[in-house]
């Protein structure tokens, strides 16, 4: 029963692997021709090549910056979601409304509205009497890079909030009211028995967020094509350049395997800290099932 | 099922029809006049050649070659394309071009006009027919120059007053300089040229580290720090410098004619003038042309060729031109008053003589990547332009030796 | 707390957030309905003289925007049609029997989630030059498929792991073998699961642009995102209403059907997780 989706796993996913570690090890001509072997040419030349090292690093950045602010917004956001007030269903509308929207899109939509004299942020601001110049807000690194780590912070918070909603409303209810006998207070009730419980939900939006994130391309290579002077560049735009800009199959290649391989790596790693941390913790096994799965 | 579900697909996919010859052509699109025009061609052709079906895929000119890329890697490359003359040594370096010359009657290649047609020769071979073409001028505004009571410059000394005194006037910017995205580098060449330097030395070596190519960079850090440019240029791409000139906000601007049309239709009031560039060492413009080229992996390059001797018919091209607002590449079309009378067009035109092309060499893209980014570091202040264009001359060097 | 000062207390701590959220949106409606003039004025400014409804009209007709809403269409229904087709058998498989090598197709899954399109897109393509879905949509709805289905199963399963095995046994008990005990007693319970599963789907699939941009080649195939990009990338002149005009048809019709179902989507979450 699992042979189909097994099937198409194994052409789809499979052999665009098999593909790209054949690339890898070649010497590629510009239109993607296998040249022969070069061993570890392409590596070499990954290895010696600056702009990747500031890649990675900026990368990291990106992806602990978007996951970690996804995760702290949305988990007090996941919270209030789950209680009662008025108006709720509106804000829970609200706050899943950037996942209908294609990513391409929010970021075409925002690089006009960051557009420094006709975007409307600028004119808000400048409504609001808070800047009386308009801001070039992609013209310098730091400041697009930020503008676009903020972004990713705010489309990856419906699908985070979301896992913790189910998270939340799956809590025992007479953890809490034993906890309100015992008297203790807000921040005691979440510190020992929120978390605790929210762990699993927690693992698992850290690790579909990291991956996704880790691999998106299409915020900052619509705001600003990895610039001003590769600034904002992360793996996956300068891949993109190399791939189908400048024609280095060979070494786009190498850098899809090595960030395949820190993504896995990453993933085993984090795994089995999750286990090991549960197992002494005494969480029925299910719980890194279900990560594992 | 999931080869159930593979059959269907294939079922799906578009079965070559026998019957007829396709000829697959992917057209750059240069606006959303590009895909109509070449469709009314090819079903003119159609009609005279009941035999011959030809396909056409409009490509935007951002995904044009990645797209190529990925077909040709993948064995699917169109039979014709339209591409950048830069990525033609490429194309021919790696025998994906076919050489035309065995094509080319003697008849045919007299209708192009000769500038256009040398960027498409590589040792001494006939890669591709050149398919547009376009000329930079400076564009000013005449409005603006007559309230800074400035005279529109000659050369870069007068470049630099003129903008004195234009940025004097209120919410006015002298100069648009260009810092963002697709041809950054352009908008440094033409100071580079003027300034009497080159992309490359004689030697073939990078000509970034000669004392023009800093006089150049030097000229346009000089007047983003004096405040005679818009601010922040790395956040201005081409069309964004376009834009604050057809709001009336800037003084002088370098440009394509394809700007022409988008004023008289959006800015019909805007009192402007075409002007070569200012002079330094040297007179030069930036001459731009893409290319039609043939694969030499085409199963029916007699039925391609018999479509491209059509497109190039008089009547064709004169639409082509006139409608994308480009630079004849044949002469009989040259020959048409409008290109001689009209003050726009031949303010482009008149550069012609001494035009610049992009050299045709291996990895151009990267090295224009590296030249963008040197730029951009420089305009933000992040290097001084000695050391800045000291690492990229190195840089490109290595690159080169590959 | 009283609900009422919740209400107050919850909305000002949400309300940056839904500034933030709502901003776009903004951008998106007041650019798309504004006259061409009105786009670049500086100051930039919110308002503008008249509503010019055309915009949406004059774009439709421009840039063949229904063709792109169909492709859009089939692309993510069949895509999500095939995903849930290949998953259900797989994820009753994982809930309900033990079987050699159970531990490694999940990790394969696991590992198929870290692959992004993006890092696989040149040998996909070869993929697809050797099936011939070049510049057809079904490669677009084998990929997504593909790339979902680690996803789809792994939410099935742990919903099915709720369904109680008693009912079924009970049908067996009844002489129903496991095909009919499966289809009558066993999949019509499943189907909150499968909605939520197949939202999912469907959004990523609606949403995914690199292998669009790659594996379609003529613009009557484009699906949404490629067709709105192209109006943005490498143009010699923007039409930032037409591009905002599209983007708002693109976006408006999915978030209302999405604000209606999210709430199936979160009682999944919340029901595969029990275990």
């Amino acid at each position: 029963m699992i042979l189909p989706s097994l099937l198409l796993a194994m052409f789809i996913i499979g052999y665009p692997i098999i593909d790209l570690a054949w690339t890898s090890l070649q010497q590629v001509s510009r239109f993607g021709q296998l040249r022969g072997f070069n061993g570890f040419d392409n590596f070499a030349e990954v290895f010696g090549d600056p702009l990747f090292y500031d890649s990675l690093w900026r990368t990291l950045i990106w992806t602990v910056a978007v996951v970690g602010g996804a995760l702290l917004i949305s988990l007090p956001v996941a919270m209030m979601l789950n209680d009662e007030f008025f108006g709720r269903g509106v804000a829970r509308v609200i706050i899943m409304l950037p996942w209908a929207i294609s990513l391409t899109m929010t970021a075409v939509v925002w690089r006009w509205g960051l557009n420094g004299r006709a975007g409307l942020l600028n004119a808000s601001l400048m409504d609001l009497g808070i800047i009386a110049e308009p801001i070039e807000w992609l013209a310098t690194a730091p400041l697009a890079f930020t503008a676009e780590i903020l972004i990713g912070i705010l489309v990856s918070v419906p699908f985070t909030t979301t896992i913790f909603l189910g998270g939340l409303s799956s809590l025992p209810q007479d953890a809490y009211e034993a906890a309100m006998v015992d008297g203790a207070g807000w921040w005691g009730r979440f510190r020992y028995i929120t978390l605790p419980l929210m762990k699993p939900f927690i693992n698992i939006a850290i690790v579909l967020n990291v991956i996704y994130v880790f691999n998106s391309l299409p915020i900052i290579w619509v705001m600003t094509e990895g610039g001003p002077a590769n600034g904002t560049d992360i793996l996956v735009t300068y891949l993109y350049k190399l791939a189908f800009r400048f024609g280095q199959l060979g070494k786009a290649s190498a850098i899809s395997l090595i960030m395949f391989g820190v993504l896995f790596a990453f993933t085993i790693l984090y795994v089995i800290l999750v286990m090991r941390a549960e197992k002494e913790e005494g969480v029925k096994e299910e719980v890194s099932a279900s990560v594992e799965g | 099922m999931a080869t159930a579900a593979l059959a269907i697909g294939a079922l799906g996919a578009i079965a070559p029809v026998q019957a007829q010859t396709r000829v697959d052509f992917t057209v750059a699109e240069y606006s959303s006049k590009t895909g109509p025009y070449y469709e009314e061609v090819a079903s003119a052709f159609e009609k005279e050649n009941p035999g011959i079906d030809i396909n056409i895929q409009v490509v935007p000119w951002d995904t044009l070659l990645q797209r190529l890329t990925t077909d040709i890697a993948g064995g699917t490359a169109p039979d014709i394309s339209i591409i950048g003359t830069r990525w033609l040594l490429d194309f021919a370096a790696q025998g994906v071009a076919e050489p035309v010359d065995g094509y080319l009657t003697p008849e045919f290649k007299s209708t192009f006009i000769d500038t256009f047609m040398a960027p498409s020769v590589i040792d001494g071979k006939i890669m591709g027919l050149p398919v547009a073409a376009s000329a930079r001028a400076m564009m000013v505004n005449m409005d603006l120059f007559e309230k800074a009571g400035a005279t529109p410059p000659t050369n870069w000394d007068e470049f630099y007053a003129a903008a004195k005194k234009l940025a004097a006037l209120p919410d006015t910017f002298a100069f648009g300089l260009q810092g963002k995205e697709i041809e950054t580098d352009a908008y440094y060449y033409y100071s580079l040229w003027t300034h009497g330097g080159d992309i490359l030395k004689a030697d073939g070596t990078s000509g970034l580290d000669t004392p023009e190519a800093l006089e150049a960079a030097k000229l346009y850090k000089t007047m983003i720090d004096e405040g005679l440019t818009q601010p922040s240029p790395t956040n201005y791409n081409r069309e964004e410098v376009f834009n604050l000139f057809k709001q009336g906000k800037v003084g002088m601007i370098f440009t394509f004619p394809m700007l022409i049309p988008q004023i008289k239709a959006e800015a019909p009031d805007l009192k402007y003038k075409i002007l070569p560039f200012p002079e330094g060492k040297a007179k030069a413009t930036y001459g731009v042309t893409d290319t039609l080229m043939m694969f030499a992996d085409s199963d029916v390059k007699e039925a391609a060729w018999k479509f491209i001797e059509f497109a190039y018919k008089d009547e064709w091209r004169t639409k082509f031109d006139h409608g994308e607002g480009f630079l004849p590449v044949t002469k009989g079309v040259a020959a048409e008053d409008y290109y001689t009378t009209d003050p726009d067009i031949s303010g482009f035109a008149a550069g012609l003589p001494y035009a610049k092309f992009a050299p045709t060499i291996e990895y151009w893209e990267e090295i224009a990547d590296t030249t963008v980014r040197t730029m951009q570091q420089i305009y933000l202040g992040q290097v001084t332009p000695e050391d800045g264009l000291k690492a990229a001359a190195a840089e490109i060097n290595a690159i080169r030796a590959k | 707390m009283s609900k009422v000062k919740k209400t107050i207390v919850y909305w000002l701590l949400l309300l940056p957030l839904v500034v933030v959220i709502l901003f776009p949106f903004g951008v998106m409606f007041v650019t798309a309905v504004r006259p061409r003039a009105e786009l670049f004025v500086y100051p930039p400014r919110w308002t503008f003289s008249e509503f010019r409804w055309d915009n949406f009209v004059d774009m439709w007709v421009k840039t063949n925007f229904g063709g792109a809403l169909i492709n859009s269409l089939y692309v993510s229904v069949a895509s999500t049609a095939l995903a849930l087709v290949l998953s259900i058998p797989a994820a009753y498989a994982l809930s309900r029997y033990r079987f050699g090598g159970k531990g490694l197709y999940r990790n394969f899954l696991l590992v198929t989630q870290m692959m992004s399109p993006i890092v696989l897109v040149l040998g996909l393509f070869r993929l697809m030059v050797q099936f011939g879905l070049v510049n057809n949509l079904n490669s677009l709805v084998l990929t997504y498929a593909a790339f979902n289905m680690a996803f789809t199963i792994w939410m099935l399963q742990s919903y099915f792991n709720t369904i109680p095995r008693e009912l079924e046994e009970a049908a067996w008990m009844d002489g129903a073998n496991h095909f009919v005990s499966m289809t009558r007693i066993f999949l019509p319970l499943a189907v909150p699961a499968m909605v939520v599963t197949g939202l999912f789907t469907f959004i990523n699939s609606w949403n995914e642009f690199v292998l669009a941009l790659t594996m379609i080649r003529n613009q009557d195939q484009y699906t949404l995102p490629v067709q709105i990009f192209s109006q943005v990338a490498g143009r010699y002149q923007v039409e930032w209403h037409h591009v905002m005009a599209g983007t708002v048809l693109a976006t408006v019709p999915v978030a209302i059907v999405f604000s209606w179902l999210q709430r199936f989507l979160i009682k999944g979450m919340a029901l595969g997780a029990v275990k």
